[in-house]
């Protein structure tokens, strides 16, 4: 499988607070990866470095085996789409507009009716036909995410950089709309692949082909579902405990049980 | 053809259709503009058909027309696109609505370059009909430097251009001040005649120069809509993610839409009404497509001046009423009750 992207001992700091220490990590064709860790643990500071919102203070980041910083934005665009959780601001416009704006790096001036058509199929994959034309800032959160993640994928990116992209949602929204990613990544014709940073480690477990556990700057494990997400790692990254359940051939559940409480003079381990 | 995609061309095509219809109205505005004035042998009708050429003019007649109505009227319509279409991509690429054309500090440098050439004499031109305009020009100028100047600054953020605008604001401010405390009264009523706004004062050529220079650069403007509905809508983060880069995009249309202040205020005085709210009214006829809202807002800014300065020759004629009173006598109403009859209907 073709490497789409590479990244060699990224450093990223706010100030003195060094958020990615030396991080290095790949993404292929056709793989869904999930990035978990605590919050502040530098998830989507790793995602914004791809995609350029961020600049790293140093390391190597390629796209296709170009230097991310020589590729032209409009470029990028077309090869990468990255979804924040929300977006705020003080104008709107309807639906079908900001799904069009996916368009954008692939046209001039002019709307062609192909792109009028990826946007309509757009809002069907992901169930907001009846939006089209209702006013973006008049949507519920969780619409408004759909609405997001429905942009990106009318631009069409060989790679897509969710971050918390089932936070607003409903459960049965969450489970729909990782469903839709699953299907996009999984389409052979065209290869595409996502790196998605999310809380929700059950969704992670059943949907990524692989999870990187990021801690304090440094991914401390790269691996399957069922490597990572072990008692041990989640104990260590999260203080929780936690049980893992197989109660589905395909995927793993993990039932966080309780918070752990270290107690710092004895050493001892306390569950609470 | 997709269902949903040919909703959106029928919107699209209703959506023209109304600034089509906007547009004739403007056009209709100002040619019944054109019959209005104190001259009692040129009514309306008079005048059309010496425009229409069923009539012949005298040269009184035709004067009247060509070189006393026609550059004032001229001067509204342009006046109105540039201050109209200066407010809308400055609001969009600040995604700020309460931005105007003065809020960068454009108009205040323009101030306070009259202010040296009316009070204190000092000009860069010895030619005294052109003294006041070239201070005016030239010390706007100074403040889209000042912005490029900004612009250059890696961390620049669009609260940074307002929060600096403002500064500008306050120091232009506190100087003409200080002159005006030391002025004679001659010098004082001149200046407040200034900043009044009016369409008088520019002379048929320099019309045609201000025409020129902001019908040459609409196009520019009109070149950013796809980066500004992406900056506008969704902030710097999701403008970065459809290839836009926000501080440069936001850099380059700032000093566009300065520059386009600068060429009418300079000439005009301040008339800052327009630029706030034509892109306003404009929003709630057409939305917020630039690619639309941009003539849109350009040709409701035309109608506002238009028809404010029409106004204001009429209304108590002879006595002239500048046109900058009459926008914000006239327009500030109808924008409130705009914007509240919206608000109520939703």
């Amino acid at each position: 499988m073709k490497e789409i992207i590479d990244v060699t001992n990224l450093n990223f700091s706010w100030g003195n607070n060094h958020v990615l220490k030396d991080l290095n990590l790949n993404l292929k064709e056709n793989e869904l990866v999930s990035i978990i860790g605590i919050n502040g643990a530098g998830k989507s500071t790793l995602l914004k470095c791809l995609n350029r919102i961020l600049k790293p203070d140093s390391g190597e980041i390629s796209i296709f085996g170009k230097e991310l910083s020589n590729v032209d934005l409009i470029e990028l665009s077309k090869h990468i789409s990255y979804v924040p959780q929300s977006i705020r601001s003080n104008f709107s416009m309807d639906v079908f507009d900001v799904v069009l704006l996916g368009r954008r790096p692939h046209i001039q001036w002019k709307i062609a009716d192909e792109d009028r058509d990826k946007v309509s199929k757009t809002l069907r994959f992901l169930n907001l036909e009846e939006f089209a034309f209702r006013r973006f800032d008049q949507l519920s959160g969780g619409e408004r995410q759909r609405v997001i993640i429905a942009k990106a994928v009318a631009q069409d990116p060989t790679l897509y950089l969710f971050d918390e992209p089932t936070s607003d949602l409903d459960l049965k929204n969450q489970i729909e709309i990782m469903k839709r990613i699953k299907e996009l990544i999984s389409n052979s014709e065209s290869p595409k692949s996502a790196l998605i940073a999310i809380h929700d480690i059950n969704i992670a477990a059943r949907f990524s082909d692989r999870i990187l556990l990021l801690h304090e700057g440094e991914i401390i494990a790269n691996g399957t579902p069922q490597e990572v997400l072990t008692t041990k790692n989640i104990a260590e990254v999260f203080n929780v405990t936690s049980e893992i359940v197989n109660m589905h051939p395909d995927y793993i559940r993990i039932v966080i049980k309780d918070e752990i409480n270290e107690n710092k003079k004895t050493g001892k381990t306390v569950i609470l | 053809m997709d269902p949903i995609s040919q909703r959106h061309i029928e919107k699209g095509q209703t959506q023209l259709l109304m600034v089509i219809i906007l547009c004739v109205v403007t056009i209709f505005l100002a040619i019944f503009a054109l019959g209005q004035g104190s001259s009692t042998n040129l009514d309306i009708g008079t005048t059309m058909r010496i425009i229409l050429g069923l009539e012949s003019a005298t040269d009184l007649q035709s004067d009247i027309i060509w070189k006393l109505r026609f550059p004032r009227i001229l001067m509204a319509i342009i006046g109105g696109i540039a201050l109209a279409t200066a407010g809308a991509l400055m609001q969009g690429c600040l995604g700020n609505p309460l931005v105007s054309p003065l809020t960068l500090g454009v108009a205040s440098g323009a101030a306070l370059g009259a202010a040296f050439a009316i009070v204190l004499g000092i000009s860069i031109i010895n030619i005294p009909e052109l003294a006041i305009v070239a201070n005016a020009f030239l010390f706007s100028l100074i403040v889209v430097a000042i912005i490029i100047q900004l612009g250059n600054l890696r961390s620049v953020t669009a609260e940074s251009y307002i929060l600096v605008g403002i500064a500008i604001t306050f120091i232009a401010g506190a100087i003409v001040s200080t002159m005006q405390y030391f002025a004679t009264d001659a010098q004082l009523s001149q200046l407040a005649h200034w900043s009044f706004g009016s369409l008088s004062r520019p002379d048929e050529i320099q019309v045609l120069y201000i025409s020129i220079a902001v019908l040459w650069l609409m196009p520019t403007a009109m070149k950013w809509s796809w980066d500004l509905n992406a900056l506008s809508v969704g902030g710097d983060e999701f403008a970065i993610s459809t290839g836009v880069n926000p501080v440069e995009t936001r850099r380059n249309i700032l000093i566009l839409s300065a520059l386009m202040t600068s060429i009418v205020i300079a000439f005009t005085g301040l008339i800052g009404f327009v630029g706030l709210a034509a892109p306003h009214m404009s929003r709630l006829i057409i939305g917020n497509d630039f690619r639309k809202l941009i003539p849109c807002s350009a040709i409701f800014g035309a109608f506002l001046m238009l028809f404010a300065d029409t106004l204001g020759r009429t209304l108590f004629a002879p006595i002239i009423i500048p046109v900058g009173i009459m926008l914000s006598i006239i327009g500030g109403p109808f924008f409130m009750y705009l914007l509240l009859a919206k608000r109520g209907g939703n």
